[in-house]
């Protein structure tokens, strides 16, 4: 397959998987914030250092309000990471794609995408806005549930799934870190008391709470979610899972892979070292942040090996 | 049939209609269809109309229109209402396209090698001389099967005597195949009980016979050959189709910075993998722009090096370069002859009478008749810089007149034809709104043509200008079998 188009699906993947996550953030925060009273140490802004854009939202210099916030990640064409950015760009790049996947792909994805420009002013309500998220999760499952369904284990394929689960993996561990703060030894009293709706929420943000039970069953604790979040084999949105979606099914398959491969390895192992239970929060933060540079180190590899494939002539 | 609301407006003028007859009755091949509509008013029309309005925008079956302000994508204007030809006459029609490519190939492979309908004294050798379209670069070349042009669109029009004219053959890179498919799909959301009633014939044939001509071309016949598409881009007015036609035929689409030419004058495009060679191109940028080291040196879509390649042979390209030379204006008046020199048969299909601005007699002519003829550049596409004589103003034709004699090759002029009509949907009510057809025609180691075409609708009233970048809209085009 061509250098361009696989670079393309890659990130229609990762712009559709961003989309969803956005989505299920801002729709899971709302939702937390009506159960929380004044004073806890959660809030909006955080939504903004989880998507890695709070200083592109202080450079706007608008108060950091539940509305600002929530139109800087949602609609904000600036914001290059806001929803409707990366859903036009996803739709932008399943147009130039689209003959590498069936029909229904594409049309999908510019469903979707003609839904949420039609309907913008749904998201000056709460009520308009909790509608407009669920259908934008929704079609980005349709999305992933056609594809599951109706598209060959090729090349292009292993390109979508690539891209989806590096983005996955980074979101999992911004959302992770965000949760350190709740581990800190000197929260308040008032976190403290709230601490199982947080951290159920840190699982709701994604889509984790109900494999969670069933795998941990006791009482939710904070480093047993991290240690899920990160560690366990079969939760397709936890760290390692995503490692072994990206070797065995992705980079595994595709050609001129072998060093690639190898370095996975190597994350694989790292990630397997860490021990939640004797790790402080300052330390586990540094462990995702480092992790998070590692996808960055990962994502140039997979661009130097596939997409700019500068052969001499 | 006039007495139910949808057709108060309806005042089919001069020109022929396709659905009525004179008397304002459905003519027999519309019967079904007319009795069809007279079932619905004009809310449930407007209900199918926006049903077809939400497949087109959810598809995304789209055209560019370049503008001041950018580039445009907009829907793809459709009219539901189709437009019914009887198989019988589709396939003389048949026959007449088929002749004419054949007679054109012959004609374009004469002008690079040979040149025998010059020497024998047919065509001046000046017109092919002063050609735009014709390419030094290609003299001496032999495509397989001597077919350059690979892919011809020809417009039709029925005149008001009832006889369907070619008004022009397109050889460069004719455009609108892919939305003659799409709009089917869409009728069939539209109108199933009708499609499923009459013994239409399908139209989705044509990807799969343009892939077989396609493979024909290939140089190294003995491995499967590498197919690939290459279009100017995502902001070309026809990437819709290129991406269509690519995903149909399970080909590559490529730009022109996926490929390159090695040393060995092959050509490869730039995989995961690492280089492949690619065998065949269908390409969709026009001559000019196709390779930097031979023509337009600052071209960016092509790919340096392309025209080596196909010059050694090893790479072939549909429509071959130079394939354009026929597509002129001037030539085109040329081609019945070259039907009955080439291939010693009488044309099947008619040409528009033509006259001709080289020739000091018919010039003369035309200037003094301006305002009762269509005038043409000889080398433009999608209707720009024509004058309608019978609708222009006064300055218009005293430009033209100016223009013309500045520039007497690069124009013809053509009896303004009353271009035949078929009800369009218009403001919820039917009118009558004049029709052009566009059938696609492949030639390669065979020849085929598509089940009808792409039948193009000036949506203004009175206007006869069909092109979808001014104004113009489509129909689904419904060939019938009738003797089952």
């Amino acid at each position: 397959m061509l250098s361009r188009s696989a670079e393309r699906l890659y990130w229609l993947a990762r712009q559709l998987e961003r989309t969803e996550n956005t989505a299920r953030l801002i729709s899971v925060t709302m939702n937390l914030m009506y159960d929380l009273p004044y004073g806890t140490e959660v809030g909006w802004r955080n939504l903004l250092t989880i998507c890695g854009v709070e200083d592109a939202f202080n450079k706007s210099l608008k108060k950091p309000t539940e509305q600002h916030i929530i139109h800087f990640l949602m609609v904000d064409l600036e914001n290059h990471s806001s929803l409707l950015s990366s859903l036009s760009f996803a739709r932008e790049n399943s147009r130039i794609t689209r003959e590498l996947m069936p029909d229904e792909a594409w049309e999908q994805v510019n469903e979707m995408y003609l839904y949420a420009t039609h309907n913008i002013e749904l998201l000056s309500t709460r009520r308009g806005r909790l509608l407009f998220l669920q259908e934008i999760m929704r079609g980005c499952q349709r999305f992933t549930g056609f594809m599951a369904g109706a598209m060959s284990r090729n090349d292009s394929y292993r390109f979508i799934c690539l891209g989806r689960n590096i983005e996955r993996a980074d979101m999992t561990t911004r959302i992770m870190d965000s949760g350190t703060v709740l581990l800190a030894e000197d929260r308040n009293n008032l976190t403290r008391e709230y601490e199982s709706i947080l951290w159920i929420n840190v699982l709701k943000s994604l889509s984790a709470l109900l494999m969670y039970r069933k795998q941990v069953r006791q009482y939710i604790k904070g480093k047993d979610v991290l240690n899920f979040l990160l560690k366990n084999p079969d939760f397709p949105s936890s760290v390692k899972h995503c490692l072994h979606e990206i070797s065995h099914c992705c980079i595994g398959k595709l050609p001129n892979s072998e060093a690639l491969v190898q370095q996975i390895h190597v994350l694989e192992e790292q990630l397997l070292a860490v021990d939640m239970t004797a790790t402080t929060p300052l330390e586990l933060h540094k462990t995702l942040d480092g992790l998070q540079t590692e996808f960055n180190v990962l994502h140039g590899k997979i661009a130097e090996t596939w997409f700019f494939n500068n052969l001499t002539e | 049939m006039a007495t139910t609301s949808l057709w108060d407006n309806y005042q089919a003028d001069k020109a022929y209609d396709e659905m009525l007859d004179t008397q304002g009755n459905a003519r027999p091949l519309c019967a079904t269809l007319g009795q069809y509509l007279q079932t619905l008013d004009s809310d449930a029309l407007k209900g199918r109309r926006n049903a077809a309005d939400a497949a087109i925008l959810e598809m995304g079956i789209t055209f560019t229109v370049y503008s001041d302000k950018g580039n445009i994508d907009r829907a793809w204007p459709f009219d539901i209402i189709p437009r019914l030809i009887e198989h019988q006459e589709w396939k003389k029609i048949e026959a007449g396209l088929k002749q004419r490519l054949k007679a054109l190939n012959c004609f374009i492979d004469d002008v690079y090698n040979e040149q025998s309908i010059i020497k024998d004294g047919l065509l001046p050798a000046e017109l092919i001389h002063s050609s735009s379209n014709f390419r030094k670069e290609c003299i001496g070349m032999k495509p397989k099967f001597g077919s350059w042009a690979n892919i011809c669109g020809s417009d039709l029009v029925r005149a008001g005597d009832g006889t369907m004219y070619v008004l022009e053959d397109n050889l460069r890179v004719p455009s609108g195949v892919s939305y003659m498919i799409a709009n089917r799909v869409i009728t069939k959301r539209v109108f199933p009980e009708l499609l499923q009633n009459l013994n239409v014939m399908p139209v989705d044939a044509y990807p799969m016979k343009l892939l077989e001509m396609l493979l024909s071309l290939a140089p190294r016949p003995e491995s499967t050959p590498q197919i690939a598409v290459l279009t100017p881009g995502i902001y070309n007015s026809a990437y819709f189709e290129h991406a269509f036609l690519a995903q149909q035929m399970g080909v590559e689409l490529v730009e022109g910075c996926d490929l390159v030419v090695k040393a060995d004058d092959c050509v490869y495009m730039r995989t995961i993998k690492g280089l492949e060679k690619v065998d065949v191109i269908y390409r969709r940028i026009d001559d000019l722009f196709l390779d930097p080291e031979v023509f337009h040196k600052d071209s960016m879509l092509g790919v340096k090096g392309l025209m080596r390649a196909w010059k050694a042979g090893n790479v072939a390209l549909a429509n071959a370069p130079g394939a354009g030379v026929a597509d002129d204006k001037v030539i085109y008046a040329y081609v019945p002859e070259m039907i009955r020199y080439y291939l010693n048969e009488e044309p099947i299909l008619p040409n528009v009478p033509t006259y001709l601005c080289s020739e000091p007699e018919q010039l003369n002519y035309v200037l003094e008749h301006l305002s009762e003829l269509v005038v043409k550049p000889a080398n433009e596409s999608g209707g720009y810089g024509m004058l309608i004589g019978p609708h222009a103003s006064k300055k218009e034709i005293k430009e033209f007149h100016k223009l013309i004699q500045k520039n007497p090759r690069n124009y013809i002029a053509q009896p303004t034809l009353a271009l035949s009509t078929c009800p369009t949907l218009c403001n919820d009510k039917l009118e009558p709104r004049h029709i052009d057809l566009r059938p696609f025609i492949l030639q390669g180691e065979h020849s085929f043509v598509t089940a009808g075409g792409l039948t193009r609708v000036a949506l203004r009233a009175g206007s006869l200008v069909v092109n979808s970048s001014q104004g113009g809209g489509s129909k689904d085009t419904w060939i019938i079998n009738t003797e089952q």
